[in-house]
């Protein structure tokens, strides 16, 4: 049913690396309504039959422009997709390709939020700056805010948009975090603890 | 065309191999399920980057063996879980201390073990040592080129198990490179690559 919306169906966690899956995805699965798929696996009918879509930073770009069609029409739907890493293939019309930050220091490194979200809401945006003391696993750079898009978070003096969300022009919605995976389990900073029920319930269209 | 480099297509890789840095050492990139379609006789050497989900490389494990067996070049960086798909390897991995840095004066313990090979004429200790994932038992005959803190190989060049060549390391430039993040990877390709295209891939050079 390429045309019905995306009120129902499932939570697609497409898993691109060899091993263990993240923890975003084994918590993924105690909602329920979660299907972890090996990425060698995907066909177009796990676009066909999903709601909400979350990728990590190991993602195959070059596998996925094979879907690109089925991506579409799942954005078409009202589909909404949580994508982590940097954008180097143009997935949806609209998108530009990732910016990193060059020879970046730490005042390039600071995080600012610009725009409340419900996924970060409540949450101290620079307590992702550091990492024991060192800067720079959040991320270094940005993807291009596509036009019409809402950044959250910024980076650097100039606020470069490394988080946004993104109302697509044909429904669906995507948020782009242009770094490493956000809303890891059991790491250093609890507050990816945090991070990770409210992406999945986000990406599901709960709020 | 001379050197091959298998494209798993994550942002990393892409950045790696696309990018204009050095994409010039790359004479062709192919998926690895394009493997099939591809004479892998026709090149001097192919490249499996770090991070190559290794289940997307199992099925070409006849086809890696019988290239290696006709006299061909493999290299295979870390994190690719290579003892799945390559033969002769014995890998175990270790947990990776990102932090060693932190400490004044502190050493990762990587070492050159072999100075004087041609591979050292384009790389020093510092551009080897970011992280340790893991060490190597290398088969008996095997050239070991660095070690890591316990002095087990984490580099090595095998021209026994096989008819042809391999040269394995548990170092993962391509990654940290393609991250934009940690300047000795990039250093590290500096050096490697202009000695693979030298050192590997004779032919083009002649």
């Amino acid at each position: 049913m390429p045309n019905a919306p995306a009120t129902s169906g499932a939570l697609l966690l497409i898993h691109s690396h060899y091993g263990e899956p993240p923890g975003l995805f084994t918590l993924a699965l105690e909602r329920g309504d979660a299907v972890i798929v090996r990425e060698r696996d995907l066909t177009p009918a796990h676009f066909a039959a999903a709601r909400g879509l979350t990728t990590t930073s190991h993602l195959d770009q070059l596998g996925l422009m094979h879907f690109a069609d089925d991506l579409e029409a799942f954005m078409a739907r009202g589909g909404r997709w949580f994508f982590n890493g940097h954008i180097l293939r143009p997935f949806l019309k609209g998108l530009g390709i990732y910016e990193p930050i060059a020879k970046a220091k730490r005042a390039d490194l600071v995080l600012t939020r610009l725009n409340e979200h419900p996924i970060f809401a409540g949450i101290d945006q620079p307590s992702f700056e550091e990492n024991r003391g060192v800067a720079g696993f959040y991320g270094r750079g940005h993807n291009p805010l596509p036009e019409g898009a809402l950044a959250i978070n910024g980076i650097g003096p100039q606020n470069l948009p490394i988080d946004w969300e993104w109302t697509l022009p044909s429904g669906g919605k995507m948020f782009s975090h242009a770094g490493n995976d956000v809303g890891g389990m059991g790491g250093p900073n609890p507050n990816h603890a945090l991070l990770a029920p409210r992406i999945l319930a986000w990406t599901m269209g709960e709020f | 065309m001379s050197i091959l480099v298998i494209h798993p297509g994550a942002y990393y890789h892409i950045e790696s191999f696309e990018g204009p840095r050095y994409a010039h050492y790359f004479d062709k990139l192919v998926r690895p399920e394009e493997l099939p379609d591809v004479r892998l006789e026709d090149f001097n050497v192919v490249l499996i980057p770090c991070r190559t989900p290794a289940d997307r490389m199992e099925p070409h494990k006849a086809r890696l063996r019988a290239y290696l067996d006709q006299g061909g070049t493999i290299i295979a960086t870390g994190e690719s879980d290579s003892q799945l798909f390559l033969p002769g390897i014995t890998f175990t991995p270790q947990p990776t201390n990102f932090w060693w840095w932190l400490t004044p004066g502190a050493d990762l313990g990587v070492r050159i073990a072999k100075p004087e090979h041609s591979l050292f004429r384009h790389l020093a200790e510092k551009d080897v040592t970011w992280h340790l994932h893991g060490w190597f038992d290398v088969p008996e005959g095997a050239e070991v080129l660095a070690t890591g803190d316990t002095g087990e190989p984490i580099l090595y060049i095998d021209e026994v198990t096989t008819g042809g060549r391999m040269i394995i390391t548990s170092l993962d430039p391509f990654y940290h490179h393609g991250s934009h993040f940690m300047p000795a990877t990039t250093r590290f390709l500096d050096g490697f690559l202009p000695w693979m295209r030298a050192e590997l891939d004779k032919e083009h050079t002649a």
